[in-house]
C-alpha cells in the first residue's frame, strides 16, 4: 500500500517497509527539458565530504555499491538501488536531486514523483508538479537520512543556480573540486559510446512500444548539467538513428521534428540581445531576386539551424523570412523523423499508480480500481474512460437539497463506479485535485468537478443582497479523500487576514475554518453603467492564521 | 517597448509548420507546397500568399461536409509565412510519416495539400450530435495541424484490456485502424430526464491512439463566425 507524501512529510523507513534493499525511482520530465538525476551521500554535517558518494551518470555506484544507479526503467526517468544497511557509517543522508540540463526552469516540468519500492511493491511516493516550483534549475526531491534510524523525507526544495548551487549547499570546500567532477565526463559524455542506459530511452523505437508509459523526453542525456553546451538542449531527437553528434555545434535536426508548442514560446525565453523585431537590419526586401550575395552562402543547414542559446542574436534579427532561401526550407530537413508518434509523444497518458492523477493542467484521471470507491463528478465532465465504468444519476439526496433552496442553481452530479480509468475535464478549466486528510474546505458549488464519495459534504448557502441568483452555494467537504476544484485561469491563494475580501463571483474555495461575512458597499454614484445597481458585493473572510482563500482570475 | 515585445518576434523558420506560442501555427509557405487550411483561420501572413476559398478539388471531396456555407477549407498558395489560429485553441502539429490519422472535422486547422485526405462520416453515428460527426482522414507524408481546446491527452488503446470510450464532443483525433462504434448508455432511469449526462460515447478498440481534449466544447467557432 503506497503512501502519498506531500512536501515535508517524513517517516521512518522501518514504518514503510521492513526491507532495507530499496529501489528509488524518480520520474521528472517536461517538454524539451533534460534532467540529470543524482544522489548525494552526505555526512553528519550535510556535506559531501567524500565525492565518491556523489552517484550520477558518470559514477554509477558508490565504492561499496550501497548506492547504485540503474538507469531509466518501469516508467521512471532514473532509478537507484539503495541498500541502507550497507551504507557506511559516516554517511548520514542520501539526497536525491534532479538538475536541469540545458535551458528551462523547474516550473516547466510536468507531473513527476520520487518513489521508493521495496520487494516489488511501492511503499511511498512523493508527487510534485511544475506548479510547485518557479525559476529553480535544480531541486532536492527526497532524502533518506539517519536520525537514530533511517528515515525518508519528501523535500521538494529548489535551487535557482542549478547543480552549482546544489553543490555549494552540500559543502563549500567541495565547490572547487566538485564542478570538476561533472566536467570530467564532458568529452566522454558527448561521444555516443558512453552511458548506454540514457541512450536506450531516447531514440524513436520506444515510441512504438505501447506498454511503455515512460515519457521519454525526460530521459537523461549524457551531458553534465553545468556544461552550457547547447547541443542536447532538445535532448531526445525523435529520429532514433541520429546519435548526439560529438561536436558541440547545435544539433540541427533536433528542432524541426519536435512539436513542442508551449515551451518553444519565445516569450518564455528572455531574448539575450536587444535585437528588436521590426527593424531588421540590412534585410533584403521580399521580392528581391536571389542574386543577393548572401544567398549563395546559404548552405542547406541554415534553415533548420537553431541558434545556440548563448548566441547573441536570437530572435528576429537577420530575419530569415526576408531571405528567399528559408521559404523553401524543408529541403534540408529530416522529413518525417518520428512522424505521428513523435509529434504526440508529449501528450501521452501518464503512468498509472495513483487514484487521482493530473494528466495535465486541464485533465484529471481517476483510477476507480485503486480504492474501489465510486467517485461523484459533475454531469457531463467525463471526456473518456477505459474499462468497465458505470455512470449513474446521483440521487436527489444531495441535488434535492440544493434544488429545494434555489431554482436554476442546482448542481447535477453523476456517480462513476466500477473498475477503470475515467478522464474528467470541463471546458478546459484548470483542475486542482486537493487531498483532504481530515480537514475541511468550502468550495463554491460551480467549481466542484469531482470528489471521492468517501468525503462528507454538505451544501451551505450564503445569502446576500446582490449576489447573482440570490445566494452563493458552497459545498463543505470534510473527511479523507480528494476534491477536484476547477478554476478559470491560474488561481491565487491568499491567507486570511483581518482584511481579506473577495468578489463573490471570483471566489473559488476557502478553508472551512474561516468565517464568511457578506459586505455590501453602496457607491455614491449609483449608475456607474446601465443595469448596474451601484452596489457591489464582497465577501469578507475572518479566521485564525493558517486559513486561506482561493480566488480565480475570472468572474463568472 | 520593442525590448519587451521582442520576445514574441517570430523565431527563425526551422520547419514547415511550427508553433508560435501554444495557440498559433506558423507555416512556411513555398511555391508548389500548397496548404489547405480552415476558412477563417488566417490571422496574419507575410509574403505573397493567395487564398482560394472553396477550391474545386476540395468541393468535390468535402461535399458531405458542406452544409450550405461552402467547403470549410481554403487553399493557400504562394511564398511567405502564414500564421493560423482558431480562437485560442491549442495547436498540435503532427508530422505524418506515411501514417494516417482521422481528425474530427472541427479540429482540423491545416494540412499539406499533398497529403491524401477524404471526408467520411463515422459509421453508425451519422445521425448523432448536432454538428454531425464528420471526420477527415489524412494519410501520407507531410504536416498536419490540429486544434484542441486545452492541452490534449493521447491514450493508447492497446494498453487497456477494455475498449476506450470517449465523449464525442471531446474527441480530437484517432488512428484510422481502430474500430469505432457508438455506445449508448441509456438506462430506464435515463429516459425520465435523470441521466448521468453521459448518454452517448464512442467506443474504440484495437491498436492505435486516441487524442482527447479536456473540453466538451466542440462548437465550430470558425464556422459560426460566418
Amino acid at each position: 500500500m503506497a503512501r502519498e507524501f506531500q512536501r515535508g512529510h517524513k517517516a521512518k523507513v522501518s514504518d514503510l517497509t521492513a526491507g532495507t534493499d530499496l529501489y528509488v525511482g524518480v520520474q521528472i520530465g517536461g517538454p524539451g527539458l533534460t534532467f540529470d538525476i543524482s544522489c548525494f551521500g552526505l555526512d553528519a554535517n550535510e556535506q559531501l565530504s567524500d565525492d565518491r558518494y556523489f552517484v550520477f551518470f558518470n559514477q554509477p555506484k558508490s565504492p561499496e555499491e550501497s548506492i547504485q544507479l540503474l538507469g531509466p526503467q518501469s516508467g521512471d526517468t532514473e532509478s537507484f538501488r539503495v541498500t541502507l544497511d550497507r551504507v557506511p557509517a559516516n554517511i548520514h543522508k542520501l539526497s536525491f536531486t534532479a538538475t536541469l540540463d540545458g535551458a528551462g526552469q523547474m516550473s516547466q516540468v510536468g507531473p513527476g514523483y520520487i518513489r521508493v519500492v521495496a520487494g516489488g511493491e511501492e511503499v511511498v511516493r512523493y508527487s510534485f508538479t511544475g506548479a510547485e516550483f518557479s525559476t529553480e534549475r535544480a531541486v532536492m526531491l527526497g532524502d533518506f537520512y539517519l536520525k537514530d534510524v533511517w528515515r525518508f523525507a519528501a523535500v521538494g526544495q529548489g535551487f535557482d543556480g542549478g547543480l552549482e548551487a546544489l553543490l555549494k549547499n552540500f559543502g563549500g570546500e567541495v565547490l572547487e573540486e566538485e564542478p570538476a567532477a561533472p566536467q570530467q565526463p564532458e568529452p566522454q559524455g558527448a561521444t555516443p559510446g558512453f552511458a548506454p542506459p540514457p541512450q536506450v530511452a531516447a531514440p524513436a523505437p520506444q515510441f512504438g512500444a505501447p506498454a511503455q508509459p515512460a515519457p521519454s523526453f525526460g530521459a537523461p542525456v549524457p551531458a553534465p548539467a553545468p556544461a552550457p553546451a547547447a547541443p542536447q538542449h532538445y535532448a531526445p531527437p525523435p529520429q532514433g538513428s541520429t546519435p548526439p553528434p560529438p561536436s558541440p555545434s547545435p544539433q540541427i535536426h533536433a528542432a524541426p521534428t519536435i512539436a513542442a508548442p508551449m515551451h518553444l514560446v519565445p516569450g518564455t525565453v528572455p531574448p539575450p540581445a536587444p535585437a528588436p523585431y521590426g527593424q531588421p537590419p540590412q534585410q533584403p526586401p521580399y521580392g528581391q531576386p536571389p542574386q543577393q550575395p548572401q544567398f549563395g552562402r546559404q548552405p542547406a543547414p541554415v534553415p533548420g539551424q537553431v541558434p545556440p542559446p548563448g548566441a547573441p542574436a536570437p530572435y528576429g534579427q537577420p530575419a530569415p523570412y526576408g531571405q528567399p532561401a528559408p521559404y523553401g526550407q524543408p529541403q534540408g530537413m529530416p522529413q518525417g523523423g518520428g512522424g505521428l508518434h513523435a509529434a504526440i509523444q508529449m501528450y501521452k497518458e501518464l503512468p498509472t499508480g495513483q487514484r487521482w492523477t493530473s494528466q495535465n493542467k486541464q485533465l484529471v484521471r481517476v483510477d476507480l480500481g485503486a480504492g474501489g470507491q465510486p467517485v461523484l463528478a459533475r454531469q457531463g465532465s467525463m471526456v473518456m474512460y477505459q474499462g468497465k465504468v458505470d455512470f449513474g444519476y446521483k440521487g436527489a439526496g444531495f441535488a434535492g437539497r440544493i434544488v429545494g433552496n434555489a431554482t436554476g442553481q442546482e448542481m447535477q452530479l453523476m456517480r462513476c463506479s466500477g473498475r477503470g480509468q475515467v478522464f474528467l475535464a470541463e471546458n478546459s478549466a484548470y483542475l486542482h485535485p486537493i487531498e483532504l486528510q481530515g480537514d475541511g474546505i468550502c468550495v463554491s458549488a460551480e467549481h466542484v468537478l469531482a470528489f471521492d464519495e468517501s468525503l462528507q459534504y454538505e451544501v451551505r448557502r450564503i445569502e446576500g443582497h446582490g449576489i447573482p441568483g440570490g445566494a452563493l452555494f458552497t459545498m463543505l467537504f470534510q473527511g479523507t479523500g480528494t476534491v477536484v476544484v476547477m478554476t478559470h485561469g491560474t488561481p491565487v491563494v491568499l491567507p486570511v487576514t483581518p482584511t481579506t475580501f473577495a468578489d463573490s463571483d471570483a471566489i473559488v474555495a476557502w478553508s472551512a475554518a474561516s468565517q464568511v461575512i457578506v459586505s455590501s458597499q453602496v457607491r455614491l454614484r449609483r449608475n456607474a453603467y446601465p443595469g448596474h445597481s451601484g452596489e457591489s458585493v464582497n465577501l469578507q473572510f475572518r479566521g485564525a492564521p493558517g486559513n486561506f482563500i482561493v480566488v480565480q482570475p475570472y468572474e463568472v | 517597448m520593442n525590448q519587451q515585445l521582442a520576445g514574441y518576434a517570430p523565431t527563425p523558420v526551422a520547419a514547415r509548420m511550427e508553433n508560435h506560442g501554444s495557440a498559433m501555427l506558423k507555416v512556411a509557405m513555398a511555391t508548389g507546397q500548397d496548404l489547405l487550411a480552415r476558412v477563417g483561420s488566417m490571422v496574419a501572413y507575410e509574403g505573397f500568399i493567395q487564398y482560394e476559398p472553396n477550391p474545386p478539388a476540395v468541393r468535390q471531396m468535402a461535399r458531405d461536409w458542406i452544409t450550405g456555407e461552402g467547403a470549410p477549407l481554403m487553399k493557400c498558395t504562394g511564398d511567405g509565412l502564414l500564421y493560423l489560429a482558431d480562437y485560442g485553441a491549442n495547436v498540435v502539429i503532427v508530422n505524418l510519416n506515411n501514417d494516417a490519422i482521422s481528425v474530427n472535422g472541427t479540429n482540423v486547422l491545416a494540412f499539406d495539400a499533398s497529403l491524401q485526405w477524404g471526408v467520411e462520416r463515422v459509421k453508425g453515428l451519422a445521425k448523432f450530435a448536432g454538428q454531425g460527426l464528420f471526420n477527415v482522414k489524412i494519410s501520407g507524408t507531410g504536416w498536419v495541424a490540429l486544434t484542441s481546446r486545452g492541452t490534449p491527452v493521447v491514450v493508447d488503446c492497446g494498453s487497456g484490456e477494455d475498449e476506450t470510450y470517449v465523449d464525442p464532443d471531446a474527441l480530437v483525433a484517432w488512428s484510422p485502424n481502430l474500430k469505432v462504434k457508438g455506445k449508448r448508455s441509456f438506462k430506464a432511469s435515463s429516459l425520465i430526464g435523470r441521466g448521468s449526462g453521459e448518454a452517448f460515447q464512442m467506443a474504440f478498440s484495437g491498436q492505435g491512439i486516441v487524442v482527447v481534449q479536456p473540453s466538451e466544447d466542440s462548437t465550430d467557432r470558425l464556422r459560426a463566425r460566418g
